[in-house]
């Protein structure tokens, strides 16, 4: 195990997808968070950036449920917007990097050969470097913002896709009903793409998911470090940095909750991932 | 008291919610130095029964009646008395060697290990035993065997080390579940001699589980017939065989073309071809392929055969013959490294690479072995079709349904299986499904690779019945690749023999069968396995056969 695999797996034991209680109350969190995210503006008691200086660093109460920050900002006006960007960067990293990674994945494993040993060499180079790394460079580049470490980020987790679909293929393109397509007459380009490629995509897809969290654990360390999201946009990674100063005020909560938030949602997709892993019988699991 | 005496025996498993009966009220009984066979078909319990005697069973498997194996019972006994059993009573030999022995120990370390789990075992003394049982095996030079891998070995020899581990510990009784499937039939022929002469010299009890009637007859004094986890009927085996009651007994044995009389018997007249069109003329085909880091395999060398319109011709070799290659080539699937081939007349050279494919696929088509793998999984029968279709013909919406339910119909099977995915569909009629995709480009030659190795014989039989009907009706020409001489005769009028890659023999299929006249021809024949109460007479009379 490489040096940055180790997270990743320990990230990916945090499941609950053994339990039937588990994945049930997973499942509910992420509709939640979904729900919140969606409907921000509508369930958020203010808006995340509106400044109470009367109370700052409030613990919990009836006017703010989850306290105030250093600001006087609500916690969960800020939370529920934070949610926002917590999913949506990582939805478009895993769409990204599921496509190219299907896309290289199949043509490599399909094509064989020459193709197969360039695109796998990519793969491994791009495997070398950690996708914070490439973020962090990408951000350098192209400026802060969310859409920079975005592309970076894709790029760096389409191997994982790429590979896994690779082996797939190559395992698939031997199994008799493909001769028989051949045999039949379709062109080569219509079996990879029309009959071997759906029959991958079910593992692929569960694998997918399982990228979820770590991508976005990634993204919450990238704007930690304030490299992401800018203030003052609600960003989960973004508060914990921020917190760090009502945490030497003696307040804990403006850190600890978004911390909270990132690891329950990394638990709880990372058991829908397992539970979808185990249905559609990921060999790789 | 018998060895083994199982009575009443029913299996019932639990499978989400619903209990499934698998065995029902099985009895049967082997006395020492006694081989006993159990036929049956896929799904008829026969190997449950096995691995009930060992008590393998799976843990939601909720069983009554009773095993009484050498005073021991069975149903109920703790772990450390199964395993008691296990070392020292019974031993089981399974179907695929290589799945059954771990691949990063030695062949020694397979043999040896279990038995030193045994209290006062010593590893000189089993050394030297499992070499000996090697050497009986027929295996060169065990001491060095010893030493070897599992993948040094072919499945013939790993399967005589899996006997040789089976009789390590001495065992009353012998399980053999479908011991030789796998084997190649001289192989098979060889491994069979083995285990009669280790029961012979042993005295020991056999329970030999197979699918094959030729083989059952050919070693059991007794048989059992079993058909959904009922016993049909029992009894002494030519008693059976020769004289069979029950309807189900009768039926496998008319499905079953070497249990007739000889291979040669079942040889079917067709409508002479003479004079017709070649549909396949391959001349002076060779193919060598260079795997990585090995030597070169030469597949197929200087190999000519022809077809004529509506013919059949059938290609017999064992695994590595070089057989299917052939066929993959005139399917165009590979390409010969030299030598021509035609098909149906004009060569495919000329057009666009999609003309030549689809050229070739409207004249060649293939049916291969196992309806499981060939056909894609997420796909409707009717699917299939339509996509097939599609690509080739245009065809209005009310043309395409027509035709499909005309395909399906011409394969026999109905309007409802159109639309189940092949995973709720059975063995045979997965395979008329594969039957129908290829019949709907009217090819004028069927490639049929091992087509029917992987189904029971009754849904064989049907199968072949259903390629001879196409022959007839619609005048297409079969190339029908085979290991097993017992069927060739039931669909081809012309025969081929190869070994490592070479045609050794040739010619009508009543002449080949009944006057062999290659060496390899001749123990290919001598392999078939035949009952033993046939094999002190001469084996086959001259070929005043006059069926063909």
């Amino acid at each position: 195990m490489s040096i940055q695999e180790a997270p990743r797996k320990a990230i990916s034991r945090l499941s609950l997808h053994r339990t039937r209680w588990g994945l049930l109350i997973s499942a509910i969190f992420v509709v939640v968070v979904i729900l919140a995210a969606v409907f921000a503006p509508l369930v958020s008691p203010y808006p995340p950036a509106a400044v109470d200086l009367l109370n700052v660093n409030s613990a919990p109460s009836a006017a703010h449920l989850l306290g105030t920050d250093a600001l006087g900002r609500d916690t969960l006006s800020r939370m529920i917007y934070g949610a926002r960007t917590a999913l949506y960067g990582p939805i478009f990293v895993i769409l990204l990097s599921t496509i190219l990674g299907v896309i290289l994945g199949l043509w490599a494993g399909w094509a064989g050969g020459i193709i197969d040993a360039v695109i796998t060499r990519i793969f491994d180079i791009v495997l070398a470097f950690p996708a914070l790394l490439l973020a962090i460079l990408a951000v350098a580049l192209f400026g802060k913002g969310l859409t920079a470490p975005i592309i970076a980020m894709s790029i760096a987790y389409t191997p994982y896709i790429g590979r896994l679909t690779r082996q797939l293929v190559s395992g698939e393109k031997n199994r008799q009903y493909v001769s028989a397509y051949q045999v039949q007459g379709f062109a080569p380009g219509w079996i990879a793409t029309r009959a071997v490629m759906p029959n991958v995509l079910g593992v692929v897809g569960s694998q997918t998911t399982q990228n979820f969290g770590y991508v976005l654990v990634e993204l919450a360390a990238l704007s930690f470090l304030g490299l992401g999201i800018q203030a003052p946009a609600a960003d989960w990674g973004n508060m914990i940095n921020e917190g760090q100063s009502a945490l030497v005020a003696g307040n804990f909560l403006p850190a600890m909750i978004p911390s909270l938030a990132v690891v329950l949602i990394v638990v709880a997709v990372n058991s829908i991932g397992g539970w979808l892993s185990d249905k559609l019988g990921d060999p790789f699991a | 008291m018998s060895l083994l005496e199982i009575q009443n025996l029913g299996i019932d498993i639990r499978v989400n919610g619903l209990t499934n009966r698998l065995l029902h009220e099985v009895s049967l009984q082997i006395n020492s130095g006694e081989s006993v066979a159990l036929v049956g078909e896929s799904g008829s319990g026969k190997s449950l029964t096995a691995r009930a005697v060992l008590g393998l069973l799976p843990a939601h498997a909720t069983t009554h009646g009773s095993i009484n194996l050498d005073g021991t019972e069975i149903l109920g006994a703790s772990k450390a008395a199964l395993r008691q059993v296990r070392r020292t009573t019974a031993a089981m030999v399974f179907q695929d060697p290589r799945s059954s022995i771990n691949p990063v120990r030695t062949l020694g370390a397979h043999l040896i290990e279990p038995m030193l789990q045994v209290p006062g075992s010593n590893r000189a003394e089993l050394e030297a035993r499992a070499v000996g049982l090697l050497g009986s095996m027929g295996l060169s030079n065990p001491e060095a065997r010893m030493k070897q891998y599992p993948h040094e070995l072919s499945g013939g020899m790993l399967q005589r080390v899996m006997i040789a581990g089976a009789l390590m510990n001495d065992p009353q009784l012998l399980i053999c579940d479908e011991s030789t499937t796998a084997l190649d039939v001289t192989t098979q022929a060889a491994v069979m001699e083995l285990l009669s002469t280790a029961v012979r010299e042993r005295d020991m009890g056999m329970l030999f589980i197979t699918h094959d009637l030729a083989l059952a007859a050919s070693i059991a004094d007794r048989t059992y017939v079993l058909r959904r986890g009922e016993v049909q009927e029992a009894g002494d085996t030519r008693q059976i065989f020769t004289a069979p009651t029950a309807d189900y007994t009768k039926k496998l044995i008319a499905s079953t073309p070497s249990m007739r009389s000889g291979p040669a018997a079942g040889v079917h007249t067709l409508p002479s071809t003479e004079g017709a069109e070649l549909v396949l003329k391959v001349e002076n085909a060779f193919k060598t392929y260079h795997p990585s880091g090995q030597p070169a395999v030469k597949a197929v060398q200087d190999v000519s055969i022809s077809i004529p319109a509506g013919g059949g011709l059938a290609i017999v070799g064992e695994s590595g013959s070089g057989k299917s290659t052939l066929g993959r080539i005139v399917a165009g699937l590979e390409e010969q490294d030299e030598g021509t081939m035609t098909v149906a007349g004009g060569q495919i050279e000329t057009g666009s690479a999609k003309e030549r494919r689809l050229a070739r696929a409207s004249r060649v088509q293939m049916v291969f072995q196992d309806p499981y793998q060939s056909l894609d999984s997420r796909i409707t029968p009717a699917k299939a079709l339509e996509r097939v279709l599609k690509l080739h013909y245009k065809l209005d919406a009310k043309a395409m349904k027509a035709r499909i339910s005309e395909l399906l119909a011409s394969v026999g099977l109905e309007e409802k299986h159109a639309n189940l995915l092949p995973r709720k569909l059975s063995g045979g009629q997965r395979q008329r499904v594969a039957i129908a995709k290829a019949m709907a480009l009217n090819p004028r030659l069927l490639v049929l690779d091992e087509a029917t190795s992987a189904l029971d014989v009754s849904v064989q039989a049907k199968v072949l019945e259903l390629v001879n009907k196409l022959r007839r009706e619609n005048g297409v020409a079969v190339l029908f690749i085979s290991h097993d001489l017992g069927i060739v005769g039931e669909i081809c009028d012309e025969l081929v023999v190869v070994q490592h890659g070479r045609i050794v023999e040739s010619g009508p299929t009543g002449q080949v069968l009944n006057h062999p006249a290659h060496e390899y021809t001749k123990s290919l024949l001598a392999s078939v396995p035949r009952p033993r109460w046939a094999k002190d007479e001469p084996v086959r009379e001259p070929a005043d056969n006059n069926s063909y």
